[in-house]
């Protein structure tokens, strides 16, 4: 596959809202991941980032809009979001500890659609990630961080989505490992033109491999532009690069 | 000697009946954390579908079935209307609710069935199969052995080959992810309870099959104390480990009532839950068992 | 229309108090003299039965539902095997009675220290396991009682299948109320005086049955008293209980366990306090359950019962303690007037011979748990809000205390403030 641009957007949300319970976390903001484009969502804890994901997802009470190739997913519930083609890798990896790697990547493919082949996926990520092979008959539960977050990727992706969202997938990672990861995002970017839409602490490895930049601050948008500019903000750059 | 077989083929007899009502404890446990408290009496009122079944002519076996698929179907409508509507993290509702379906399933039973013995019909061949070392092992007791091997076999493929095994162990093993890659989990859990309540259901036809005993609809009420114990013996959420418990449990009592005659027949219960409370105290994961018991 | 308001502690509030105190007490006189036998309601052909001896088993249920929600209900502990300590209770009380002939209430003595113990020590394992895995381990032992006081070795004090029978030695009223021990046949007492003062009146004498009582419905009267005041007691023990520090910690342990430990609650303490003193509350219902059906007989405290107890906790309203007397009556007569329904239209007669009580039981447990978590007291005080509502006074600076207490009383933790005196 090559990347198609100029782009037409996968994903915008419009005044997206989003609450657990009483009380509202995210205020109405605006947002739009396009075609092939890595997307990333900053800002401090607390700020609503993860949140905007589970929106997304459909695991809490949302309101506003989120349209998915021009179809309203607010109000489906997380299963029909996943159907739809959205791939979720929760905060924490979400692997299933009690199965198998094997097992995760067939989980994986619960809703992939029928022309997929799930040996040839499996082979792929195999080749992708050895160490998965080596340990297809372990459990997940087994498994190291860093290895955890390879299958939950793999797994992710094995439902064949249009958009993979990603939450702090370098959260608890050594740094070598994190790095490593997101050369991989990148290159399923660049290589399979997978569309993502990345939630991150660590503003400086994820601007690197990023289109665009939304900052969040208290369940609203502060900052939008390209990463370049953001790189270059001096407000970013105190907040959230350190420097 | 010949004593002692006997007395650990009973064991071994009992306890794969107790194996299986455990088995379906251990389903519904996986998947939710819950203890269904009404597992027996539904078991219960499935062996006495088959009963009536078999009553008005239907072959016995096909009796089992057709009753196991009507408990199946029963228990994927108490799943949607009485247990799904609740948070599965506040144990107190579902605890009432499972309580009240006891209460009330046994009372129906009563109503229908009257509290009367019934002679179930024999599932397996009567009489001796074997002997072994002068201790006679009847067709019953081999069958009910096999059966429970069987079944948690075909269980185990079941969990492990099929798309559907796959989504209910996804969502036994983490809720939130099982919906993320699109598994419905409703669903799931709701094809959990119906397996659950299948298998319980030919554990007590079984069970009342044997020719000592007969079915009456307070039949469970012991049952599931012995099922329970097996159950958190083996780890409640090890199926495999409901099995292990349920022919450990269903030993330790046969042993006890033969060689420890100052503890009577009806006490045997009380080493089910002496046996539980033990091993929930000591080794709160059982035996074989991954679960990490709730601790303060 | 708009709800009357009062302010708590106002001469309003009190009188208010008073004059719903004195209605309850003279609801429980009228009901004690009309019903002392075996007055019964007829409607559409099935006698229903009224009589004392279904009250007096309801009030030493409410005794034993009451040490639910002290666990259950104001601990959050899913104990749920009381027909344990109820059966405990009501062998000891036999035992003591029948075989060293102690009075009644003496035998509290024993019962109440040796439920709170073994609850104790039963309780251990809920220090370690919770939840779902403590209901199990407490319906097994519930389960298993029956078949312990079967025991053979036992049987000296338990008498086996046969239960332990103490019907020979009776609760005799004091001389100054009824006829006495040594009273002659035909002597009138004060309470043979009261019951024709109520005969005398118009129209509604005709309730109060005719001409003086027999002894046997004296004894029956003595009863209702005695268990009444034994209910009261416990009654007004738990809401002190409840409103005191212990009680305060058992609350926090309910709402938010980690929350408590990390506020300095000592959990084990807590939690074992809490388990003694619901056991202890068992055994006083057995003790009470004994002194009215006169023998402890193994069924009686069957894990049906412990079932029938959480139906009683959880109709009744789960963390009240008007809910425990309200579910003990549910569970009494809900079977009992079942059972009495010979006939209804459209129902086939016999789906009303059997347990038609339990189904309606196990239904209406469900049923409420959708439509009316709070159970019947939660039902009562909503409706009861519409017409009167008693709010807190404007603190002044010492009362700052007691202002922060009712706060807290208001987000719907149980206030003894409108108890009824008379528990019915």
């Amino acid at each position: 596959m090559t990347t198609v641009r100029p782009a037409e957007p996968v994903l915008e949300a419009k005044g997206l809202k989003a609450s657990y319970g009483p009380i509202q976390v995210i205020h109405g903001i605006d947002f739009v991941v396009n075609q092939g484009e890595v997307v990333v969502i900053l800002g401090a804890n607390g700020a609503g980032k993860t949140t905007t994901l589970r929106a997304i997802s459909g695991m809490i009470d949302t309101g506003g809009s989120v349209k998915l190739n021009g179809e309203e997913i607010v109000g489906k519930n997380s299963a029909d979001v996943v159907r739809r083609g959205v791939a979720h890798v929760p905060q924490g990896r979400g692997t299933f500890p009690e199965l198998t790697v094997e097992e995760n990547l067939r989980v994986g493919a619960y809703v992939a659609p029928k022309s997929a082949n799930l040996e040839e996926d499996m082979q792929y990520w195999y080749d992708q990630y050895p160490v998965l092979y080596e340990r297809r008959e372990q459990t997940a539960g087994s498994l190291s961080g860093g290895e955890q977050q390879m299958l939950a990727v793999s797994r992710a992706l094995m439902s064949h989505p249009k958009l993979l969202l990603l939450d702090e997938p370098s959260l608890g990672l050594a740094p070598l490992i994190v790095e490593g990861l997101f050369e991989q995002f990148a290159k399923l970017n660049k290589e399979r033109g997978m569309t993502l839409l990345v939630v991150e602490q660590n503003a400086h490895l994820a601007l690197g491999i990023a289109n665009r930049g939304y900052v969040l601050e208290s369940g609203e948008i502060a900052i939008s532009g390209e990463a370049s500019e953001l790189m270059n903000n001096d407000a970013i750059r105190k907040a959230y690069l350190g420097v | 000697m010949q004593l002692f077989l006997q007395r650990v083929i009973d064991g071994l007899t009992n306890g794969s009946a107790y194996a299986l009502v455990a088995v379906a404890l251990v389903l519904i446990f996986k998947a939710t954390t819950l203890i269904n408290f009404a597992q027996g009496e539904q078991a219960m009122l499935g062996a006495f579908f088959a009963l009536q079944l078999w009553m008005w002519g239907v072959p016995m076996w096909g009796a089992v079935i057709i009753s196991m698929i009507l408990s199946a179907l029963l228990a994927a409508l108490i799943e949607r209307t009485l247990i799904r509507p609740f948070d599965p993290s506040d144990h107190l509702p579902l605890v009432i609710v499972t309580l009240g379906l006891f209460l009330g399933i046994n009372a129906l039973a009563g109503l229908i069935w009257r509290f009367d013995p019934w002679r179930f019909p024999e599932l397996f061949p009567s009489g001796v199969a074997f002997s072994i070392g002068g201790a006679n092992v009847t067709w019953y007791a081999v069958c009910t052995v096999l059966s429970a091997i069987v079944i948690l076999g075909s269980l185990q493929l079941l969990l492990s080959r099929t798309k559907i095994g796959l989504a209910f162990r996804a969502v036994s093993s983490n809720l939130e992810s099982s919906q993320l890659v699109g598994i419905r989990v409703g669903p799931t859990l709701q094809f959990g309870w119906a397996l659950a309540a299948a298998v319980g259901t030919l554990g007590a036809s079984i069970y009342v099959a044997n020719p000592v005993l007969s079915i009456e609809p307070t039949v469970m009420l012991t049952v599931l104390v012995f099922a329970a114990s097996a159950a958190a013996l083996g780890g409640l959420d090890s199926l495999w480990g409901a099995l292990a418990g349920g022919l450990g449990i269903g030993f330790i009592q046969s042993l006890l009532v033969q060689y420890a005659p100052f503890i009577p027949t009806e006490l045997s219960l009380l080493t089910a839950v002496v046996v539980l409370l033990v091993v929930l105290f000591f080794r709160p994961a059982g035996f074989f068992g991954t679960a990490a018991v709730e601790r303060v | 229309m708009a709800a009357r308001i009062i302010t708590a502690g106002s001469t309003e509030h009190r009188n208010y108090k008073l004059i719903v105190g004195g209605l309850g007490v003279l609801a429980f006189i009228l009901f004690a003299f009309a019903y002392i036998d075996t007055a019964s309601l007829e409607i559409a052909g099935n006698k229903y039965n009224l009589s004392i001896i279904r009250v007096n088993k309801a009030i030493a249920f409410a005794i034993a539902i009451l040490g639910l929600q002290v666990i259950v209900g104001y601990t959050g502990q899913l104990a749920l095997g009381q027909s344990f300590f109820f059966g405990m209770g009501a062998y000891i009380t036999a035992w003591l009675v029948a075989d060293h002939s102690w009075p009644y209430l003496l035998t509290l003595i024993v019962v109440v220290p040796a439920c709170f113990i073994v609850g104790m020590i039963l309780g251990i394992p809920a220090l370690r396991v919770k939840g779902l895995y403590l209901a199990l381990i407490t319906l097994g032992l519930a389960a298993v009682f029956p078949s312990l006081v079967k025991l053979d070795a036992l049987s000296d004090y338990t008498n086996g299948a046969g239960g332990k029978s103490v019907s020979e030695s009776k609760l005799i009223p004091p001389g100054w109320l009824g006829g006495g021990v040594d009273a002659p046949r035909g002597t009138i007492s004060n309470l043979d005086r009261f019951a024709e003062f109520l005969q005398t009146f118009p129209v509604v004498g005709g309730f109060f049955g005719d001409g003086p009582l027999s002894s046997r419905e004296e004894e029956r009267m003595w009863k209702l008293i005695l268990l009444t005041l034994m209910l009261v007691a416990c009654c007004w023990l738990v809401s002190n209980l409840i409103q005191s520090r212990p009680g305060r910690a058992m609350r926090a342990v309910r709402d938010n366990e980690t929350g408590a430990a990390v506020s300095g609650i000592n959990l084990a303490s807590t939690k074992t306090l809490a388990f003694g003193v619901a056991s202890a509350l068992g055994g006083v219902g057995g003790t009470a359950y004994v002194m009215e059906v006169g023998i402890a007989s193994p069924d009686d405290f069957a894990q049906v019962i412990a079932i029938l107890f959480i139906v009683g906790l959880v109709v009744g309203g789960v963390g009240t303690i008007s809910g425990a007397i309200v579910g003990a009556f549910v569970i009494v007569f809900v079977p009992d007037w079942s059972s009495s329904t010979q006939e209804l239209p459209i129902v086939p007669e016999r789906w009303l011979q059997g347990p038609t009580g339990s189904l309606i039981l196990g239904a209406g447990l469900i049923l409420l748990t959708f439509v009316l978590p709070g159970g019947i007291v939660a039902a009562y005080r909503r409706l009861k809000a519409r017409f009167i509502q008693i709010v807190p006074g404007v603190p002044t600076m010492p009362s700052m205390a007691a202002a922060a207490e009712a706060a807290i009383d208001t987000t719907g933790v149980d206030t003894p403030t409108a108890q009824e005196p008379t528990g019915v």
